[in-house]
């Protein structure tokens, strides 16, 4: 149990096991994969070589597909972040009272995979919306609606994770902004002659977004590396990074294994040093 | 600045965002009863309980995947919450708890599929690769973090204050436990149970790599039901992995809301 007045020392038992349960298991994964890609370790284990990295760092498969992944979750980041401040600063009072203030969380017990299940059933061709649109007349064939799932634009994906991001936003917009009471700025800057747009765009999009950046920066990087929805959704190229790594992985080649963990390693080093600098900046911001 | 809070739709906005949210659940009920349902059908052509019955009977294992999803989330959330509660402690306490924190956090930055990607050798030299046990442990090691992360925000300089007064009045440790910890840290431990287990009840890559598609939780089931072209057991499927949500969702509903 806990002890009188104990204060944890740089290394008690409690942190011990964070660092047995975090830290091993991270160094480990990570130094495993580090020693495959360099020829070390593994079943093709051939000496010390830089050929896998040069093979992965000299393709265009690879940078596509981390650019194609920097764009599906800067696009989604952004659809949802609008739609959720629409929410908030416009229709706050449309969901903010009676059951729909339960109901709006009812999209986030909605798994991954079930919201890509979902996308799936309705954006393809013979989905759900083509079949209304075929009953109202605007098309007349399945291959006439607009191919939205395994599509090179990832456009399922995109709507997948806007729908998985939105609702998440709205509600946490909506108590930043009664948190930070900005109610009442808005009423003072109104008072002082603000027009609507203005109390918009100068006080209340800024604030809740610099007060949000933390959350935004950690669910940017979540749907960087998200693998459900590109795996059901996504077209064979390009592929979102996890997707591109497991299947390097998963594939009979040999050769594709070492690839596959420098991909993994590639995306590790972006992450933890981008990540960290982010949060720094934008928290340093979010407190100004 | 009533007119920009907006109530701009009244109840017939509110009856859109409500069908938006509701509609999902719908498709879902839909696709579970359903059965020859081809383009351009709006409503399934045949209604019908069979693939609601497979989860008790047929060779389909949606049961037995059932059974084990529900086995696995509880014990990786029960660990991860008792586990998480009391490291976070320490986490919070610590001189480096910036430094502790980050190190929580790292599962997450990596994506938990390209973690589960470098750890799977090790799951195979302890003989967990494909097993239950493993994706236990795999599950454990993603849920364990988030608890610490969860729990930190729990012990405050206040709890801290509170531990230290029941000691100066002649109290042990087991009556701070009883008369202080616990009665705080109720609501917060039911919550991090919940969140836990949601954790797991959802993890889908991690799952499928470390289990290697052995251990067929009812995610693993509905990505099988996907590819193998069974909508109407994806439908079932799928919404037994809402269902346990919505539930904690209403129990939780107080909580939350407090």
């Amino acid at each position: 149990m806990f002890k009188r007045n104990r204060t944890p020392r740089p290394w008690s038992p409690g942190l011990l096991v964070l660092f047995l349960l975090t830290a091993v298991p991270l160094v480990a994964g990570l130094g495993y994969a580090l020693l495959y890609s360099l020829g070390l370790v593994g079943l093709l284990r051939e000496g010390f070589t830089l050929q896998h990295w040069g093979a992965v760092l000299g393709s265009m498969v690879f940078w596509k597909s981390l650019t194609f992944s920097i764009y599906l979750a800067t696009a989604s980041m952004a659809l949802a972040i609008m739609l959720a401040l629409q929410l908030v600063l416009r229709w706050r009072d449309t969901w903010q009272s009676g059951w729909l203030s339960y109901g709006i969380y009812l999209p986030l017990t909605f798994p991954a995979m079930v919201v890509a299940f979902l996308v799936f059933q309705w954006f393809t061709g013979a989905g759900w919306f083509a079949r209304l649109a075929y009953h109202v007349g605007l098309l007349q064939d399945v291959d006439q609606f607009p191919a939205m799932v395994n599509d090179p634009w990832g456009l399922g994906i995109l709507l997948a994770h806007a729908a998985m991001a939105t609702p998440f936003f709205a509600i946490f917009f909506g108590q930043l902004y009664a948190a930070e009471g900005l109610a009442n700025y808005a009423q003072l800057a109104a008072s002082l002659g603000a027009s609507e747009r203005q109390v918009r765009r100068r006080i209340l999009i800024p604030v809740l977004l610099r007060r949000a950046s933390p959350t935004l920066i950690l669910y940017f990087v979540f749907v960087l590396g998200s693998y459900e929805i590109p795996l059901l959704l996504g077209s064979q190229s390009p592929q979102m990074i996890s997707v591109l790594a497991i299947r390097k992985l998963q594939r009979f080649n040999l050769q594709d294994i070492p690839q596959a963990y420098v991909i993994c390693l590639v995306y590790a080093a972006l992450v933890l040093v981008v990540t960290p600098m982010l949060l720094r900046r934008f928290r340093m911001k979010a407190h100004e | 600045m009533n007119k920009e809070t907006g109530s701009i739709w009244g109840k017939p906005g509110q009856w859109l965002v409500g069908a938006l949210l509701l509609f999902p659940f719908g498709y879902l009920i839909l696709l579970s009863w359903g059965q020859n349902w081809h383009f351009p059908d709006i409503l399934p052509a045949v209604w019908t309980t069979a693939n609601w019955a497979s989860l008790v009977g047929g060779d389909t294992g949606l049961g037995r995947s059932l059974v084990l999803s529900l086995g696995l989330s509880t014990g990786v959330a029960l660990v991860a919450t008792g586990l998480s509660f009391w490291v976070a402690r320490a986490v919070a306490y610590s001189p480096h708890r910036e430094r502790w924190l980050w190190l929580a956090y790292s599962p997450y930055l990596l994506a938990p599929v390209l973690l589960a990607a470098c750890w799977q050798y090790f799951f195979l030299v302890i003989n967990s690769s494909g097993r239950i046990s493993g994706v236990f442990l795999a599950q454990l090691l993603i849920a364990f973090p988030f608890g610490v992360i969860l729990f930190t925000s729990f012990w405050t300089p206040r709890v801290r204050a509170m531990e230290h007064l029941v000691y100066t009045l002649g109290g042990n440790s087991r009556q701070v436990w009883q008369r202080v910890v616990w009665p705080l840290a109720r609501t917060p431990l039911l919550v991090g149970f919940f969140q836990t287990y949601l954790l797991s009840w959802f993890e889908y890559g991690l799952t499928s790599l470390i289990g290697v598609s052995k251990v067929q939780t009812l995610t693993v089931r509905v990505f099988q039901y996907v590819t193998e072209a069974n909508s109407y057991l994806a439908g079932v499927a799928s919404l037994l992995l809402v269902l346990p949500p919505v539930l904690l969702l209403w129990v939780n509903k107080r909580i939350i809301f407090r």
